[in-house]
């Protein structure tokens, strides 16, 4: 398989909107995160609210305002349910966000599919830091969007989002849909799948 | 892709609705996990690496392997070429053992539970947390109860360092069940006779004929053992297998014995009584090495041939073509001593009467026999010998109440389960779980969720979310056996009759642990300094641990790295050499047919069966065994191994199933003698290969972590309906065949007619 997005490489697109796609696709990188202080406070919920007004899901919105109000700390309330969701849980973990376990046939993580989307990101310039985990993370993957935004690569973008991202992301939707109680990630999967889905 | 013209337009207005969003600052904050780096070729990363060093812990027969490695990622796992024990073979678990390191259900972080114990409710947390609350917890129970207020349940290599740094904070009660309710039991009554502990080396390869009490090989795999008993029926030797049950060993028999279950001591009593009384029995070895021939001679007199039959529920002339079948072709006879002996509850006795059948056809230490094998030794590590407030020694459960003097080394799994409940005679508090599955292996799970609920602190390092996580207050992550250093295996070349060779392999790491996995003597070590240790710590790190354990044989990692994982030199053979005699470890210097000190501890000092109860009237005694795939519950999450054996099928007896109108492959639960169902179902196999008063289901099923989740909820967890206990003098271990159950389908009860 060779990269059908190389040949549209640096396609020109106006920096304004590449810088804010790219800003876009980084926050929602922060959205599937592990919640942690370094990133997850008031400014940052703020900021989410905002997004979603401006992009007119204001019920969404309001969900996620409600959920604030509602819980004592929203930081731990998010840990809580990241764990449920995506770590180790009882009753057990609802959808692990990685590529692998939904592609590879054998619910398994570091697949074949790890290492295509591992070498996709080198091919373009990019890398996973930290080598303790797997390189198909929901979150890397977006991160890598984001820089690829930033750099102005639309096509290639739009080529890893339908070869690498969506096929799997439908199927990790899938799995979590029952279990996705929780305002802030049905809210945060629900932005995700705003911006990578191609029809809508 | 064709740039998508909606997807284009949606993205742009997107984009310009969120362009005045500030999140450029937002997303600032963070350290994205991804980076530019310098451009990579295309197909930097296509090679393969073969990395040795690493020793299988599938099962605990540690095999050597080693693993093909691509980009920081194990993709298959081979026997190592360089291996003289299990070659270039795996078996199924071996090979899966891949699924283990990349099980998206590992434990990855330490987590608190800020639910209840049983019903946890998982926080992530810092190592940095966990550790400091493990330190504050522990401390407190040693302060408020002392070391003793602390026990400790564990299993494997990784627990070494672990179980040493117990020691030095002087913790006198620690239990490893995959020992103490394994092979110790075996190895007690072994010693008590030999003098020494044979474990499983006997030499099958080279036997004339051999003889399997309740043993299955080749349902239970440990590869080099299966090569060796291959081996043996491959030259030739006749297979005796004792056995309720058609087992895979029994399929490849010359004799199958299809014994009623719980008279296997009457079995060898009779068959030792036919050879004492025919005189057919290894003599010359007797009259030299062995103690008390005519206390055993007249003690088992009343076995005849009649009694033996009606007890064994066996034909006469059958037990006569085994004693006569052994005889002929003593001592090149492998008796086999058995490995997991916890059957009835009276099974020192049974080791022994083993032992004895042995010595009387003198197949020790000659080829076919049981063999000492010669092995290297390497080094321990230890932390420094400091004094206790109350001597650990003295404070020991078991020495305390002054029982079971043959124990393994130790405390009986109950007595301090016991203790936890009642607090007598003193509290322990604070539990240490390491690596084992405790409520998988002790009867009577009730009481071990009791005793469970009653801790003031509840530490388990796992690799997995076992069922015993759930207990935990707090839960950290292990590094698993392909991604760090710990054991040393030693051993010689599988067949002991090919040129004597040694070996030397240390566990070492195939790949990095993913996520926040750290090893046991990192963890050790960060909650000594904790505790106010940090001066005593004895190796820095777990290379420095094998390391220091390698040096005794003038060997380390950098050397056995060059040896690609291996070291071999000459060895020498375990046979006796023409003149030479066989020494044995026992007081008197002989084997102790008649052991003076069992009288002295007022238990009967030659073998003795006594009998166990019967099944009751509609029930059947639930027998158990392994899978050939799986090794019992730690493999039950294993996506490959579940899906060639996904649960354990409950075999039943096909004239009585007729009679039941249950059909094979019915699914049916369990529900033993005191109305305890079992949560999960199973499905039936209706064969004529197992006897009426039995039914056989393979352990370490029903999994009832539900974050496991391939393995959740598969089959029925055999344990789980031993309820009832009957705990041996000799060691304090529990019999595990001596509950019976019946059979439930579509809700109706059916009662197992006998
Ligand atoms: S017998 Fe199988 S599971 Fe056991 S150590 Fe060998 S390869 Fe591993």
């Amino acid at each position: 398989m060779e990269m059908k997005g190389d040949s549209h490489k640096h396609k020109t697109v106006e920096p304004d909107e590449s810088e804010s796609l790219a800003d876009i696709f980084a926050f929602l990188a922060l959205l599937v995160r592990y919640p942690d202080i370094s990133f997850f406070d008031n400014e940052f919920l703020d900021t989410l609210e905002i997004l979603l007004t401006r992009l007119n899901l204001e019920k969404s919105c309001l969900k996620i305002s409600i959920w604030r109000n509602s819980v004592e700390d929203p930081l731990l309330d998010a840990q809580l349910e990241y764990t449920r969701l995506f770590i180790n849980a009882v009753p057990h973990v609802i959808a692990p966000p990685y590529a692998s376990v939904y592609q590879d046939g054998d619910f398994s993580l570091q697949g074949k599919t790890t290492e295509k989307i591992r070498n996709f990101y080198r091919q373009h310039g990019f890398d996973v830091v930290v080598s303790t985990q797997p390189a198909d993370h929901i979150q890397f993957e977006l991160e890598f969007l984001s820089y690829i935004y930033r750099q102005g690569q639309f096509d290639v973008g739009d080529y890893f989002l339908s070869t690498f991202f969506v096929p799997w992301f439908e199927k990790f939707l899938q799995k979590i849909s029952e279990e996705l109680r929780h305002p802030l990630y049905r809210v945060s999967l629900q932005l995700i799948t705003y911006f990578v889905k191609e029809e809508q | 892709m064709a740039m998508n013209l909606t997807r284009r337009n949606l993205l742009k207005t997107a984009s310009l609705a969120a362009a005045s969003v500030p999140l450029s600052k937002v997303v600032a904050k963070a350290e994205t996990g991804i980076a530019k780096v310098p451009l990579i070729p295309p197909g930097s990363f296509k090679k393969t690496k073969t990395v040795t060093g690493g020793v299988c812990e599938m099962c605990f027969w540690r095999c050597q392997l080693v693993g093909k490695v691509r980009d920081n990622r194990l993709i298959k796992l081979e026997g190592n070429p360089k291996s003289i024990d299990n070659g270039l073979n795996l078996c199924a678990r071996g090979n899966s053992g891949i699924k283990l390191v990349y099980d998206p259900d590992r434990l990855k972080y330490p987590m608190k539970n800020i639910g209840k114990r049983g019903a946890p409710k998982w926080k992530k947390i810092s190592w940095e947390e966990a550790l400091d609350t493990c330190a504050a917890k522990l401390q407190a129970t040693i302060d408020k109860y002392g070391p003793k207020g602390i026990g400790v349940w564990y299993h494997g290599a990784s627990a070494h360092y672990p179980t040493a740094y117990f020691e030095y904070l002087g913790v006198p009660n620690m239990y490893e069940p995959a020992f103490y309710q394994c092979r110790g039991q075996t190895a007690m009554a072994m010693m008590q006779t030999l003098g020494f502990v044979p474990n499983e080396d006997v030499d099958m390869a080279n036997s004339k004929a051999m003889l399997l009490v309740g043993c299955h090989l080749g349902e239970n795999i440990h590869l080099s053992h299966v090569k060796n008993f291959l081996k043996g029926l491959e030259n030739g030797s006749k297979l005796v297998v004792v056995d309720p049950r058609f087992s895979a060993s029994a399929a490849k028999a010359h004799i199958w014995v299809k014994i009623k279950p719980g008279t296997d001591t009457a079995f060898l009593l009779g068959l030792m009584n036919y050879m004492l009384g025919k005189g057919c029995y290894n003599k010359s070895f007797v009259d030299k090495h062995c103690l008390g021939l005519n206390k055993l001679k007249t003690h088992v007199a009343e076995w005849s041939i009649e009694k033996t039959a009606k007890e064994c529920d066996i034909p006469g002339k059958q037990i006569v073509e085994v004693a006569e079948l052994l005889c002929e072709h003593a001592p090149h006879v492998a008796v086999h001593p058995g490995r997991h002996a916890a059957w009835y509850g009276n099974d020192f006795q049974r080791v022994r009467a083993n032992a004895c059948l042995t010595a009387l056809l003198g197949a020790i230490d000659c080829p076919g026999g049981i063999v000492q094998i010669k092995r290297m030794s390497t080094g321990h590590v230890h932390w420094p010998k400091v004094e206790h407030e109350e001597d650990p020694e003295d404070m020991a459960l078991a020495e305390m109440e002054e029982k079971y003097p043959f124990r393994p080394p130790g405390t009986p799994p109950e007595l301090m389960r016991e203790t936890m409940v009642t607090g007598k005679p003193y509290p322990i508090k604070s539990m240490v779980i390491w690596g084992t599955n405790s409520i998988k292996t002790m009867p009577n799970q009730e009481e071990t969720m009791k005793a469970l609920a009653n801790m003031d602190f509840i530490m388990v390092t796992d690799v997995s979310p076992t069922d015993i996580t759930m207990w935990a207050d707090i839960l950290l992550p292990e590094a698993c056996y392909l991604e760090r250093y710990d054991h040393i295996e030693k051993g010689t070349q599988w067949n002991q009759s090919d040129k004597p060779q040694q070996f030397v392999a240390a566990r070492m790491p195939l790949v990095e642990p993913m996520f926040e996995r750290k090893d046991s003597v990192w963890m050790i070590n960060e909650l000594a300094r904790r505790m106010g240790h940090e001066k005593d710590i004895p190796v820095k790190n777990q290379e420095e641990f094998v390391d220091h354990m390698l040096k005794e044989a003038d060997l380390s990692i950098a050397k056995l790295r060059k040896l690609d994982g291996i070291y071999i030199q000459e060895g020498e053979s375990p046979y006796l050499k023409k003149g030479d005699e066989p020494e044995f470890g026992t007081d008197s210097g002989k084997i102790e047919l008649y052991s003076e000190a069992m009288d002295d501890e007022d238990f009967p000092p030659l073998p003795t069966y006594t009998r166990t109860e019967e099944p009751p009237k509609g029930y059947a005694r639930m027998i158990y065994g392994r899978s050939p795939v799986h090794t019992f519950n730690r493999t039950a999450n294993n996506a490959w191994l579940s899906r060639e054996v996904p649960e354990n099928p409950l075999w039943l007896n096909d004239e009585s199933a007729k009679k039941m109108g249950i059909k094979d492959g019915d699914r049916v639960s369990l529900e033993n003698q005191a109305g305890k169902r079992s949560a999960g179902s199973t499905v039936v196999k209706v064969t004529p290969g197992i006897r009426k008063d039995c039914v056989f289901i393979a352990h370490g099923f029903g999994t009832f972590n539900p974050a496991m989740t391939v393995g959740y909820n598969k089959g029925i967890d055999d344990n789980s309906l031993n309820t009832k206990i009957n705990r041996e003098g000799e060691t304090g271990i529990s019999g595990m065949r001596i509950n019976f159950v019946r059979i439930i389908k579509n809700g109706k009860t059916i009662n197992i007619p006998g």
